[in-house]
């Protein structure tokens, strides 16, 4: 089945060039502060809860009046993208904080004994903005290799045997999602490329998690050297794959000419490392770029990565400019046959 | 046989208390405008001050400044380099951490010192030595992007970063530095530029000249392979990341080594903390072939990758393990 036919299969009428988000929006200034307050021990989960789905509500309706044409629930009810699993599944805890890049810091998750999934994590969070959006939702899971690389691990004996555990605990959080209705699940692998000698695990991984779950699924992994990975890269059991490649130093035109790209490829078209506002023309000028990469009906849109670090108004004016630039280059190949 | 106990390079700037995360709420505020820029440099003094204070606690023989101020390996040295623009963020090497691009858009120009200044500030915070570090200019030209006719390959790049860092050696030793440690991870990757890392290294040595040692570091990969090669670098000592592979303990324990070694023990990158009789014993195997009368002990790589707890912690064995070597 092709990636068009799958989609139709499941119920999703695309346009040419999906849009979307990789996950995260920025949390409100004021979600920022009841976060504070919760865990000063001032505010009750129950009125955190409430204001995690009041902005999970601004959200849903300002992608939607953005004009994106597949939402995602702003995982606001997250920290951070690993720290939020290893926090629900047992035999893992949070340890202190770590830096990644510049002032931005996250509690590396400690493996401290065997690795259970207890219940359901994220897919409440995923019924709740399905319930309160007319498009597509998107459910984000972050993936077993990512899980394991970014996280200490003290109880087993080497990498692939936390990866392995891992994959199979959180495939129980996969599955309850295409349960309860999830259709496009996105697993986020952002540490794919880390350790080129380790990707075949890391693919055998994403294929027990994913092995046999009818939906279309989309990995996304972003500022690795994937170029190092690839073709071995085609070999990931997903339908789509989302990389951070529009402004990459790589000229993937040619690594593409080598070994043609056979999956659909979502590109990050924007910067969110930076407060920047991209123009429209920017762009388009990435997406034109892209479609030199593969066929205009195997080609999503996205920013380069999470939004969570920009402001609500530069997230707003950054996925503005993503959907005017989609709108103009469809206009474009409508024209063209 | 004396054995010294050095840190690495990178050491934790936050903890997890409030009190240890005024440096991260001190970069917030300056990003807002809220605190000015002397403002945010008294914190960082205090937090420099801080992490001496941990490092001088557990008797080091060498500290370092924790490079508490670089945004990441790669742009805090280039970005101060005329001919320079920063890029987007990529991964460091197999890290969750990440560093900016350098994209070199005209020949290079080093108008103000790049790391001297801080060195200056460290020792005066610090009753034990400081040792300075700069990433080496195979790494750095290797994670650059050059747009410009100025460089028509890496290793011409390569080669004006070694004599750009060459004079920031120079201003180091001038300043009192009597070591200081070039680190030149990328190389375990591309064994193939083992001699031009060679040829880069000598201006850098040349600018220690007696006053000072040159130490290389390697990390982040295995080094087995090139151990024979790293021995051949021109530099005094040579920095090893031992956590990546048990055949280059076997290496060394096999051969010994021309240089002298400071072996990188302590996993910097794991919260497990090692036996100190268990790396007792490892070093004295290590140590069976060995024929200079020092050897430095240290973490395996910079300690940010841990959380500060756990990086104090790491450090304190090191006193544990030399105390247990016979």
């Amino acid at each position: 089945m092709t990636d068009r036919a799958k989609l139709r299969h499941l119920g999703l009428d695309l346009p040419a060039l999906p849009t979307t988000t990789v996950g995260s929006l920025p949390k409100p200034p004021d979600l920022q502060a009841a976060r504070a307050a919760y865990a000063r021990g001032k505010l009750s989960h129950r009125d955190l809860d409430a204001m995690t789905e009041e902005a999970t509500l601004f959200w849903l309706q300002r992608q939607d009046e953005i004009g994106l044409d597949i939402l995602v629930d702003g995982e606001l009810y997250r920290g951070d993208m690993v720290a939020y699993f290893a926090d629900a599944l047992e035999g893992m805890t949070l340890g202190g904080l770590v830096r990644s890049y510049g002032n931005r810091y996250y509690h590396k998750p400690i493996i401290t004994g065997p690795v259970r999934w207890v219940e359901p994590i994220t897919v409440g969070w995923w019924q709740f903005a399905r319930a309160h959006s007319r498009k597509p939702v998107k459910a984000i899971v972050t993936g077993p290799y990512t899980m394991m690389d970014w996280s200490f691990d003290e109880h087993y004996p080497d990498r692939r045997s936390a990866c392995e555990a891992l994959a199979a605990e959180l495939r129980k959080e996969v599955a309850a999602l295409v349960h309860a209705g999830a259709r496009l699940v996105q697993i986020d692998e952002p540490a794919l490329s880390a350790r080129p000698a380790e990707l075949p695990y890391a693919i055998e991984a994403l294929r027990a998690l994913t092995d046999g779950l009818d939906a279309y699924f989309i990995t996304h992994a972003c500022f690795g050297a994937f170029e190092t990975i690839y073709p071995a890269l085609l070999d990931l059991p997903t339908d789509n794959l989302d990389l951070a490649i529009s402004q990459s130093a790589v000229d993937w035109i040619e690594v593409f000419g080598r070994h043609p790209f056979t999956k659909d490829l979502s590109v990050g078209v924007l910067d969110v490392h930076t407060h920047r506002i991209e123009s429209p023309e920017q762009v388009a000028t990435r997406i034109e770029h892209a479609l030199r990469l593969v066929g205009r009906d195997h080609l999503w849109i996205s920013p380069d990565c999470g939004l969570k670090t920009r402001t609500v108004e530069e997230a707003t004016a950054k996925l503005r400019a993503l959907t005017a630039a989609t709108a103009r280059v469809r206009e474009a190949l409508a024209a063209t046959p | 046989m004396q054995t010294l106990l050095a840190n690495h390079s990178s050491y934790p700037r936050i903890g997890d208390t409030k009190h240890a995360q005024r440096l991260r709420r001190a970069y917030a505020d300056r990003e807002r405008g809220h605190i000015t820029q002397s403002e945010f440099e008294q914190v960082e003094s205090s937090v420099l001050a801080e992490i001496l204070h941990e490092q001088a606690a557990v008797q080091l023989d060498w500290a370092t400044d924790g490079q508490i101020s670089w945004a990441d390996p790669v742009s805090h040295l280039v970005e101060r380099l005329d001919g320079v623009r920063l890029n987007g963020l990529l991964r460091f090497l197999d890290t969750n951490t990440y560093f900016r691009q350098p994209v070199i858009e005209a020949k290079l120009r080093r108008h103000r010192p790049l790391v001297t200044r801080e060195y200056q500030r460290a020792c005066a915070a610090c009753p034990v030595p400081i040792k300075p570090v700069l990433t080496g200019p195979y790494t750095l030209a290797r994670l650059s992007l050059i747009a410009t006719t100025a460089y028509r390959s890496p290793p011409l790049l390569a080669a004006d970063l070694s004599m750009i860092l060459a004079d920031e050696v120079r201003d180091l030793v001038a300043a009192g530095a009597r070591m200081i440690q070039i680190d030149e991870p990328l190389i375990l990757h591309h064994a193939e530029d083992i001699r031009l890392l060679r040829e880069l290294l000598e201006p850098l040595q040349n600018a220690t000249g007696e006053a000072a040692q040159l130490a290389v570091a390697t990390y982040f990969g295995d080094a087995e392979p090139l151990y024979a090669q790293l021995n051949s670098l021109p530099a005094d000592i040579l920095a090893l990341d031992c956590s990546e592979s048990p055949r280059l303990l076997d290496a060394v324990a096999q051969t010994g080594s021309s240089k002298v070694l400071a072996l990188g023990l302590i996993n910097g990158r794991s919260t497990r903390l090692e036996n100190p009789d268990d790396i007792a014993r490892t070093l004295e195997r290590l140590l069976h072939r060995y024929v200079h009368d020092s050897v430095y002990l240290q973490p395996s790589c910079g300690l940010e990758h841990l959380p500060r707890d756990r990086a104090r912690a790491k450090l304190a064995l090191l006193p544990d393990i030399r105390r247990a070597t016979t």
